[in-house]
């Protein structure tokens, strides 16, 4: 009986510390301070709590995704494929491996196909967005505001959807005017494409420019800091707010998929953030205890998935009145009466709802 | 129509555009430089994108530990200069191949910056931000209505960038190294019966390529953004390639390719945001096409055929 029971919990300690979870990055991998990285940050907060173990695996190109994957399906119980990019690779790999369990991140399964063993997460992007494209409508002093996208796959457009909806909400409601430019990078990884296409746009006008382009996204975050310093002959936090309200004027930069405020402060006016890592989080949790569900979940607003950042730098120059705005727009999403657009034909036919704030 | 001609219209007046088309030019011209120095001397050299990598990375990784920009700069030039040394060393000693070892340049380019993340920033993908070399305003020429927007103010390294235009045209055809550099790539032997160093010369070619992309990756990364991605310098080694080519193995013909690119490029970018064009953002990407379709129309119909160095690429054996 002692033996028996010795035995009971060797077996239970070795399948509790045997416990193994591998993410494969995409191209981007990580540092990309974006959808890797949140990833990342959700599985290590897993690790901490349960005390598990976690290792990462690099992708360069895309022609590593399968054989990444299917080395982490080998010695790993939960395997994160992140990133849209890795959609059919995951796919074949997990038909091959029926005891790993897989989560997707950004990735949607084959229509008409289920698998038991594959968890894929996507995000209300456009939810998020909807909130920064409204924020920098109402911020705009030129009336012009960009964006800056990678490769047009569908995350990256539903950010541009919400965006767009979101001024397109704001002219409606103030009577105002604000344009929007658009172009892509073709690329995630070209810090310097992305501060040439951000600067092309502040040379036509713009003010302020959302990026969802990964870490082309550095570039436009860069491409704001030198405008915005080229007016304050300085590159301070404090500088930059007393200029903008002196003057009423700077530029700025959106960033995206994580926090990215801090990476120039004052010169990046809000991020629009999808929860990864709480996507990721719950996954491990799930694998760990034993309720993992194959299936598909698309996080949004409601499911706190995406939300606006903080604003913890520039929050003192946005009027109270608009960040009151952005809470109630956030609550009409949360209750659903607010609808914003995920496709292209759903944003040439989004009408925008009479909204009355209560202030 | 007449929409594109207004957005063509009001992008060439835009001062800021050609502002633009010299930032994207500059790192495309220290590689090409680069590469005439080294194939005028007869030394193919086709490991500027993996040199260029390098300088990005080791600019970004000085001024790291330094926290200075310029030291972060300048320290690229020697860095360059030691990793190209082992192209000089493979083809020139050892008339080796040099495709291949260009090749292997660029691999080991690759794998030494992605290598190199983990153990010095602690993670890899992308360094943090580093700070980067400020821009100076050229007072008097910034005053200039339009041609001061246009120039008057940009990273130091853009101008030094045009400077050493100049030097490299000087360097190669106004003074006795420049044509003995010529004669080694055209007829080493002949250069050779006449007493010239061949290899002495070989090596002073390809170390210097070393030294220029080193430099043009640095700009790309403490000169533009501040902060180092593996492979950030995204193919414009080849691009710079390309434009040595289009520009006759000629520093000055080097300058404008560069230039038809960059500003290629700066169009497509500014085209692609204007306001002016009511494209659906599905059409976009054909934007980013623009640089390869003017590549493709200049080299195959408005320039003529350019001549490589004659002994481009051909190891020199020296008889006994």
């Amino acid at each position: 009986m002692r033996r028996l029971s010795i035995a009971l919990v060797l077996l239970v300690s070795v399948l509790l510390m045997g416990f193994k979870v591998v993410m494969v990055t995409d191209v981007g991998g990580l540092g990309d301070k974006s959808f890797n990285d949140g990833t990342w940050a959700g599985i290590q907060r897993a690790v901490k709590e349960l005390n598990i173990e976690a290792k990462v695996i690099q992708s360069y190109e895309q022609s590593d995704y399968i054989p990444n994957l299917s080395k982490a399906a080998e010695e790993a119980d939960l395997v994160f494929a992140v990133g849209f990019m890795m959609t059919d690779a995951l796919f074949r790999v997990a038909r091959q491996y029926p005891k790993t369990l897989f989560v997707g991140i950004d990735i949607t399964p084959p229509k008409g196909q289920t698998f038991p063993n594959v968890l894929t997460f996507t995000f209300k992007e456009q939810e998020c967005a909807f909130l920064v494209g409204y924020l920098a409508a109402a911020m705009t002093k030129t009336g012009t505001v960009g964006f800056v996208g990678g490769i047009p796959i569908p995350p990256v457009e539903r950010f541009r959807y919400g965006f767009e909806a979101g001024v397109k909400t704001y002219n409606t409601l103030y009577r105002k005017n604000v344009k929007v430019l658009r172009g892509y990078t073709q690329d995630f990884e070209d810090p310097k494409k992305g501060k040439d296409l951000a600067m092309s746009q502040f040379n036509q006008g713009a003010d302020i420019v959302f990026h969802a382009s990964g870490a082309c996204g550095n570039g436009v975050i860069e491409a704001a800091r030198e405008r915005f310093s080229a007016l304050t002959k300085s590159s301070n936090l404090v500088d930059f707010i007393n200029y903008y309200l002196e003057n009423n004027r700077g530029f700025f930069a959106i960033g995206v998929d994580m926090d990215q405020d801090y990476m120039a402060p004052g010169a990046v006016l809000a991020s629009a953030m999808k929860r990864v890592d709480t996507a990721s989080y719950l996954a491990v949790t799930w694998a760990y205890e034993g309720t993992f569900k194959g299936g598909h979940m698309v996080l949004g607003i409601a499911e706190a998935g995406v939300g606006i950042s903080p604003m913890k730098y520039t929050k003192g120059i946005v009027p109270n009145r608009v960040i009151a705005e952005l809470v109630y727009l956030e609550k009409l999403m949360k209750e659903g009466t607010l609808k914003v657009p995920e496709t292209q034909e759903e944003l040439d036919a989004f009408k925008v709802p009479t909204i009355r704030f209560p202030f | 129509m007449m929409r594109v001609l207004l957005a063509l219209w009001d992008t060439f007046t835009n001062p800021l555009f050609y502002k633009l088309t010299l930032t994207a030019t500059t790192p495309l011209l220290f590689a090409a430089l680069g590469g005439v120095f080294s194939e005028i001397t007869g030394v193919v050299n086709i490991a500027l994108e993996g040199i260029m990598l390098l300088g990005a990375f080791f600019s970004v990784v000085v001024t790291y530990y330094t926290g200075n920009v310029w030291l972060g700069f300048l320290s690229v030039i020697p860095i360059g200069v030691g990793f190209v040394w082992f192209h000089a060393w493979a083809s020139i000693k050892w008339r080796g191949n040099q495709v291949v070892s260009g090749s292997a340049l660029i691999l080991i380019a690759q794998g030494l910056t992605g290598f190199l993340m983990e153990p010095i920033f602690g993670q890899p993908g992308q360094t943090p931000y580093v700070g980067r070399i400020p821009e100076v305003t050229v007072p008097g020429l910034s005053k200039i209505p339009f041609l001061g927007e246009a120039i008057g103010t940009q990273s130091p390294i853009v101008y030094l960038a045009f400077a050493l235009v100049l030097f490299a045209w000087v360097l190669i055809y106004k003074t006795p190294l420049g044509l003995r550099m010529r004669a080694v790539g055209e007829n080493p032997e002949a250069a050779d019966t006449l007493g010239v160093n061949v290899f002495a010369i070989r090596y002073f070619g390809v170390l210097m390529s070393g030294a220029l992309a080193a430099m043009g990756g640095a700009f790309l990364s403490i000169g533009e953004v501040g902060n180092f991605r593996e492979l950030m310098t995204g193919g414009r080694g080849f691009i710079a390639l390309a434009a040595m080519i289009l520009g006759n193995w000629n520093p000055i013909g080097a300058l404008l390719a560069c230039l038809l690119f960059g500003m290629s490029e700066a169009l497509a970018n500014q085209l692609q945001s204007s306001p002016l064009l009511h494209v659906p953002a599905t059409a976009k990407p054909l934007f980013n096409l623009f640089p390869f379709i003017v590549t493709l129309v200049v080299v195959a119909g408005l320039v003529g055929k350019t001549r490589p160095p004659a002994a481009d690429g051909i190891p020199y054996e020296k008889e006994e």
